[in-house]
């Protein structure tokens, strides 16, 4: 018999959740968390289930995690991000032994064994310097999406060095910056630089185990991708839908069931 | 009317505002005016006008000390000197009783020990905007309150509000959400004051702290903030008269020190070409 467990992430910044169909991948979405992560946990599982042709009733398990998992009164069950993040990014990448999770507020780091359980994880909560923020206040005064700020990136002749890391100061300095002549994607990869060199720090502190994949927003970013890349010194693995990853180990880990391999994208 | 003889000038280019003093013939002026997005380029605008109101030409300015962020290539200055030790100098001229200062400027705070207006220890954080005059324009505007507003507003305040996030960015999300919640904005700013006291108190305890303590800079200026310093600090706090100037005043005495000592060793101070043009940005 089929089995379908929900699985939501109610990020700070987005809501996610996964239609997981006997443990492969069979639907997802995405949307803005709002001010209201019930809502928005319950907007998102609606728009999940009809992409996946479903039902509540289809359902046999609810699991959500995230910054606002407890306000998610629909669920059966919710679970601690890190393990989610573990168990996600097992899923994706079985080799996987470090997850990055660079989120919008948060930046965590997850050494995990060879089944997809956490065995240690360090996070930054008390600085945007690491975190998805710091790409959206850029971005906000480059009048572009963040979205864009990936591609543009790639065309930096002479990346600007930031004299911090903090995401306030660094705003200030950009102004500056572009004032003197900085062209957009000179400024875009500076803060690449200045974000991974706190997410590396992070890391390393850790302590990087190979394989290593990154999740979360950020890792749809592939100038971010690409600077951390260097920092750290190794190749790194990212799903195609980065975002959703907390989101199937929520689901996976709920169920308890044995997963497969849905999508493995080598980027 | 400044004595055109002898007249000193000090001139502090800090990250948000840039400051200017011209001592000299017994008389002091002064000026403040913002410093800009384009880094120091206004620097000479705020001079210009400075002299004007003083009522003398650049070309009779016997010195000229540069101090702050933005010291560096200004083409009328004689010297640059460290905006620490024009603090030093310029808070023993205003309160000689003063052996801690804590400045709390647009982008960065310290603290500074000081013996017989000279600098024993310092510390410093330009890192992180928690903590700086950056931190409460944030909160501010995310407030709708004026920047000026804030000090009285929080001494309304019924029960500060605990603002958990020490990061400028979480804070100011933080302030957001507690408003939409029903928190009296009062309270939030009362909160806010109590965060970057706390942050600042942290920052400065590292020195060893000896009364009695000033507070400079324009975080000097909030009622709040000083009151919430107090008794973070468990002490009064002694605040100029004008605590922006500080820095500008200590370059000007600075400058007058270095003339004098040179005048009496009969060896001139070497001063630049008199040309109020833009600072350089980069050294070539």
């Amino acid at each position: 018999m089929t089995t379908y467990t929900l699985g939501i992430d109610a990020g700070s910044s987005f809501a996610k959740a996964v239609v997981m169909q006997d443990g492969k991948l069979r639907a997802f979405a995405a949307i803005p968390s709002g001010g209201n992560y019930a809502e928005a946990a319950r907007k998102v599982s609606m728009e999940a289930l009809e992409k996946a042709a479903l039902s509540n009733a289809d359902l046999s398990t609810t699991v959500a995690t995230g910054y606002g998992a407890a306000t998610v009164d629909f669920a059966d069950r919710t679970l601690p991000d890190i393990s989610c993040h573990a168990a996600g990014g097992c899923h994706f990448f079985p080799s996987a032994r470090t997850v990055i999770d660079i989120g919008s507020q948060f930046c965590r780091a997850i050494k995990m064994d060879g089944d997809g359980r956490a065995t240690n994880f360090i996070m930054n909560e008390k600085c945007a310097g690491g975190s998805g923020k710091f790409l959206q206040v850029i971005a906000r005064i480059l009048h572009m999406s963040v979205e864009d700020i990936g591609p543009l990136s790639m065309e930096a002749k002479s990346p600007v060095e930031f004299t911090t890391g903090c995401a306030v100061f660094a705003e200030s300095e950009a102004v500056s910056r572009i004032a003197e002549g900085a062209s957009p994607a000179d400024i875009l990869a500076g803060v690449h630089k200045a974000m991974s060199a706190k997410i590396a720090n992070l890391t390393i502190r850790l302590g990087l185990a190979r394989d290593c994949a990154v999740t979360g927003g950020g890792a749809k970013d592939i100038g971010l991708i690409r600077t951390l890349e260097t920092e750290l010194g190794v190749e790194l693995l990212v799903p195609e839908e980065p975002r959703i990853s907390a989101a199937i180990g929520a689901a996976l880990l709920g169920t308890n069931q044995p997963w497969t391999v849905t999508t493995v994208t080598h980027s | 009317m400044t004595d055109p003889k002898t007249c000193f000038a000090g001139l502090d280019i800090g990250s948000t505002m840039t400051k200017v003093v011209i001592v000299g013939g017994g008389q002091e002026t002064s000026l403040i005016g913002p410093t800009g997005p384009e880094h120091r380029k206004l620097a000479n605008r705020v001079m210009e006008e400075a002299l004007r109101r003083a009522g003398i030409a650049l070309g009779d300015v016997t010195y000229i000390v540069a101090t702050g962020y933005g010291r560096i290539n200004v083409p009328f200055a004689d010297r640059q000197v460290t905006e620490i030790t024009c603090h030093a100098k310029g808070l023993f001229s205003l309160l000689p009783a003063a052996h801690t200062v804590v400045d709390i400027g647009g982008q960065d705070s310290k603290g500074i020990r000081i013996e017989n207006g000279k600098v024993v220890d310092f510390v410093m954080n330009d890192k992180c905007a928690a903590g700086t005059g950056r931190f409460l324009e944030i909160i501010a505007e995310a407030l709708g309150v004026a920047l000026d507003q804030l000090g009285e507003r929080s001494l309304a305040a019924e029960k500060p509000a605990v603002i958990g996030n020490m990061c400028t960015v979480f804070a100011e999300q933080e302030v957001i959400s507690q408003l939409a919640n029903g928190e009296p904005v009062n309270n939030l700013i009362a909160g806010i004051h109590q965060a970057i006291a706390a942050r600042v108190y942290a920052l400065v305890r590292k020195l060893k702290i000896k009364p009695d303590i000033a507070i400079t800079g324009g975080g000097a200026k909030n009622i709040g903030l000083v009151k919430a310093l107090e008794s973070m600090f468990g002490s009064p706090v002694l605040v100029p008269r004008e605590p922006l100037l500080t820095g500008a005043l200590g370059a000007a005495l600075i400058g007058r020190e270095m003339y004098e000592k040179a005048a009496r060793s009969g060896a001139p101070l070497a001063t630049r070409a008199r040309v109020l043009g833009e600072a350089k940005l980069f050294n070539n």
